[in-house]
């Protein structure tokens, strides 16, 4: 590279030829003064001078200095020591030189550290001056001692930059500058070869010494009492006849135990099983990464607590569609009467939906799909808890049954979900919602685990759901889902959150009179003119568009993203922080304003609000949020 | 050294050289200017890696050197970038960490209580005011620093850095004069 280039970057990156990190600014104006009142002392080019190049080159083009411009300007921000004529040396941060002249060097934050000129021993009472910029003049300059400099040729703009940021390290975030004075170090020996203290090496390759009791020595050693009792920690081991039959027993049952397998990497780890599929799981998804079910596959890693209970949830939420539809169908007719309807209901939905179940875990491989119905589900998944408890209980049990009986029931289940649009609809929403992270038979116990935290809850409200009283209501809404779903939203599953919706009527507050939504596009867009009151006759639980202004803006800006994004979370999602409060069906009726009444809330979609334009004369009265 | 033979000053020239002011040293010539008669140096670095210790030195205060060998350009000039935006973000925050490191040091105190002082600081907030050092922005010592002089806060928060202080006045001891 020529020299004119390297002069010509330079210049080009600095502006000016001031060998500082700056465009020369601020040091500009006492570099000015400096370099007017000094004297330059200058040396004349010695005609014997070759560059390297092997030209003979004018100063300002030479390129050692060039060279030495650019080291100069890769030392800038970096510590240096300054050596001067006197002996003494200034440490501080380089800043700026006047590379146009004789290099004298700027330094920012400079000390004196070792005065050359003061010829007595520093005694105690030696102060020390505070930092302060200074400026070593040519004629005074030794050298400039810079360590650990990266100059910055090795590697691309970007990677230096990476370099020259420093790692943070503890000892630079903790400051521990104030270095100690060293102690001299030296080995640990012990004081004598005391008998009572094992040889360290040797401590494990005595034998276990039953007889060895610690409290005795610790009571004999320092006259320690102690107060242990190995009893309060343990249960009593009846140290009898029978001891030996009872051990072993426990170690069979132990030997059972371990060498059970597993589908559980950690537990497969210890228990020394080679994990069947994937030998490509590193050391991150084998330890440390967050486990989450795949659908599909024979991975079942770890199945993502969340996912089991939406899971769970959806199954569930399947099982309760299945159960309103086809049940009392084919169902019933399959399992003829049963001792309860409850029972009928949770054995037939358990079969059937199990039956759909396994059928569509083979259909859907996809495990994008299944998470992204359980996206889109996760709504589902409150509600539809509450039907899985018990329908899970069953499952739980019945499992082998049903796989078994799968291919009878799952033919009777579709037959009869054909008999209806309804029912076909929450078929196939009941299939899309199965095939969601789900239910892994050989992981039951997890799924075990979830559906039983969720009984509680759940128990009271399923026979709520048994109820054939709410299969109109629920066929009702889920046509009226189906037709917004399939309005909306181009993924066949995006049904499933709807279908969902219609369960939770029963055991959420939503309106069931809610009439369907259907999307405007032809609405006038809404702009406050004055503040405005924005109402939400709160079909509550789900969603709350606050009254306030900015709200309204907010919502207005993206009606349909507001209008599509709620339903798939069933968790109310609430704009306005005291919209909480708001649970009833009812419209909700400020006192001071204008009652707005159920005919305002046009296309209202029970898992949302859709705010469509308001007259402008409508006031404000004054309620802020 | 004046009028060096240019041939012994080329770049990538590892050289020996000894200085007036008695430094010896040893290292590789990056670039030697002429007219500022400034002649830089690279030595190795204590860190591995591609870091260098620099050093520019004024020719003139070469007492004298031996040539060793030759080498390559150290630097490659093809590749030789500055990263303005980075050197500056480098000297602000060299800056702010020097400034942050010159509070820690009391002005016009001694020594003697410059360790005290940094004794303190490891395990209690302190700062300077003047030639007090106040502790927990509550509790004041004063010059010669001695546990009398502990003076101020609660009675809890004065015995606490009494104490402390008196730990760290017998560890010094201790370690004797640095």
């Amino acid at each position: 590279m020529s020299s004119q280039k390297l002069m010509q970057r330079m210049n080009l990156q600095q502006g000016r030829p001031f060998a500082n990190g700056y465009s020369g600014r601020r040091v500009d104006t006492v570099m000015g003064t400096r370099t007017e009142s000094k004297t330059q002392v200058r040396k004349s080019a010695s005609p014997n001078f070759v560059s390297t190049n092997g030209t003979r080159v004018g100063r300002p083009a030479s390129p050692s200095r060039d060279r030495l411009i650019y080291v100069l300007t890769c030392l800038v921000g970096h510590h240096v020591e300054v050596h001067v004529k006197n002996g003494s040396i200034i440490s501080g941060i380089f800043h700026a030189t006047n590379a146009d002249e004789d290099f004298e060097i700027v330094l920012k934050m400079a000390q004196v550290i070792k005065d050359g000129s003061v010829k007595e021993r520093k005694s105690d009472h030696d102060s020390i001056k505070k930092p302060q910029p200074m400026v070593i003049p040519a004629r005074e300059l030794v050298q400039v001692l810079a360590k650990d400099v990266s100059l910055g040729d090795e590697f691309t703009p970007g990677q230096s930059c990476e370099n020259q940021k420093d790692l943070m390290i503890d000892s630079v975030i903790s400051h521990s500058h104030h270095l100690e004075t060293e102690r001299e170090l030296a080995p640990w020996m012990p004081d004598e070869d005391d008998p009572e203290c094992p040889e360290l090496e040797n401590i494990f390759d005595g034998t276990f010494d039953r007889k060895w009791d610690q409290f005795e020595t610790n009571e004999a050693l320092f006259g320690v009492k102690s107060t242990f009792n190995e009893e309060l920690y343990t249960t009593k081991l009846e140290r009898g006849p029978q001891m030996r039959d009872l051990e072993k027993l426990a170690l069979k049952i132990a030997r059972e135990i371990e060498g059970e397998e597993t589908q559980d990497l950690h537990l497969a780890e210890e228990r020394g099983f080679s994990y069947h599929d994937d030998f490509d799981l590193d050391e991150e998804s084998r330890y440390s990464a967050v486990r989450r079910e795949v659908i599909g596959s024979g991975l079942r890693e770890n199945e993502n607590s969340d996912m089991e209970a939406y899971g769970s949830g959806i199954f569930a939420g399947s099982l309760g569609l299945v159960t309103s539809e086809s049940c009392s169908d084919s169902l019933s007719k399959k399992n003829g009467n049963e001792a309860q309807a409850s029972c009928n209901e949770t054995q037939a939905s358990s079969t059937s939906s199990s039956v759909v179940e396994e059928a569509f875990l083979h259909t859907l491989a996809d495990k994008d799909l299944g998470l992204s119905s359980v996206d889109a589900n996760s709504e589902l998944k409150s509600d539809c808890i509450a039907q899985s408890s018990s329908l899970d209980d069953e499952i739980r049990l019945d499992d082998n049954q049903i796989k078994d009986q799968g291919g009878k029931s799952r033919r009777m289940a579709i037959q009869d979900s054909q008999t209806s649009d309804d029912v076909n609809m929450s078929i196939k929403l009941e299939e899309v919602i199965i095939s969601a992270p789900l239910y892994d038979p050989s992981s039951s116990s997890q799924g075990n685990i979830i559906t039983e935290s969720s009984d509680s809850p759940v128990r009271g409200k399923l026979p709520a759901a048994s109820e054939s009283v709410d299969p109109p209501i629920r066929q009702v809404s889920s046509t009226s889902y189906s037709e917004y779903a399939h309005a909306e939203l181009n993924r066949p599953f995006s049904s499933p959150s709807t279908s969902c919706g219609s369960l939770s009527s029963e055991k959420s507050t939503l309106n069931p009179n809610a009439k369907e939504f259907k999307l405007n596009p032809n609405a006038k867009s809404f702009t406050p003119s004055s503040s405005v009151r924005l109402h939400a006759a709160v079909p509550d639980g789900s969603f709350y568009q606050a009254s306030n202004v900015n709200a309204v803006q907010h919502m207005h800006g993206l009606p349909l993203g507001v209008g599509v994004a709620p339903s798939f979370s069933h968790q109310p999602v609430f704009y306005n922080p005291q919209a909480a409060q708001i649970q009833s069906p009812q419209a909700y009726i400020h006192p001071n304003g204008p009652v707005y009444g159920q005919q305002m809330i046009v296309g209202q979609h029970p898992q949302f609000y859709y705010v469509q334009s308001y007259p402008p004369e409508m006031p404000h009265k004054g309620r802020k949020f | 050294m004046e009028g060096g033979n240019g041939e012994e000053l080329a770049v990538g020239c590892v050289l020996s050289l000894r200085t007036t002011l008695g430094d010896e040293i040893e290292g590789q010539i990056i670039a030697y200017d002429r007219p500022s008669n400034i002649l830089v140096i690279q030595e190795g670095s204590s860190k591995a890696g591609p870091r260098r210790n620099i050093r520019l030195l004024k020719a003139n205060y070469i007492q004298d050197f031996t040539y060793l060998r030759k080498a390559e350009d150290p630097i490659d000039p093809n590749k030789c970038y500055i990263d303005l935006a980075g050197l500056q973000a480098r000297e602000e925050a060299s800056l702010r960490q020097a400034e942050i490191e010159a509070e820690r040091i009391g002005v016009g105190v001694t020594s003697e209580a410059q360790s005290i002082f940094d004794a303190l600081s490891k395990t209690l907030p302190v700062h300077w005011d003047k030639t007090i050092i106040v502790v927990m922005n509550e509790v004041r010592v004063s010059s010669p620093y001695l546990p009398e002089n502990v003076t101020g806060g609660t009675p809890a928060a004065n015995d606490r850095v009494k104490k402390v202080l008196d730990f760290e006045r017998k560890r010094l001891q201790a370690r004797g004069p640095g």
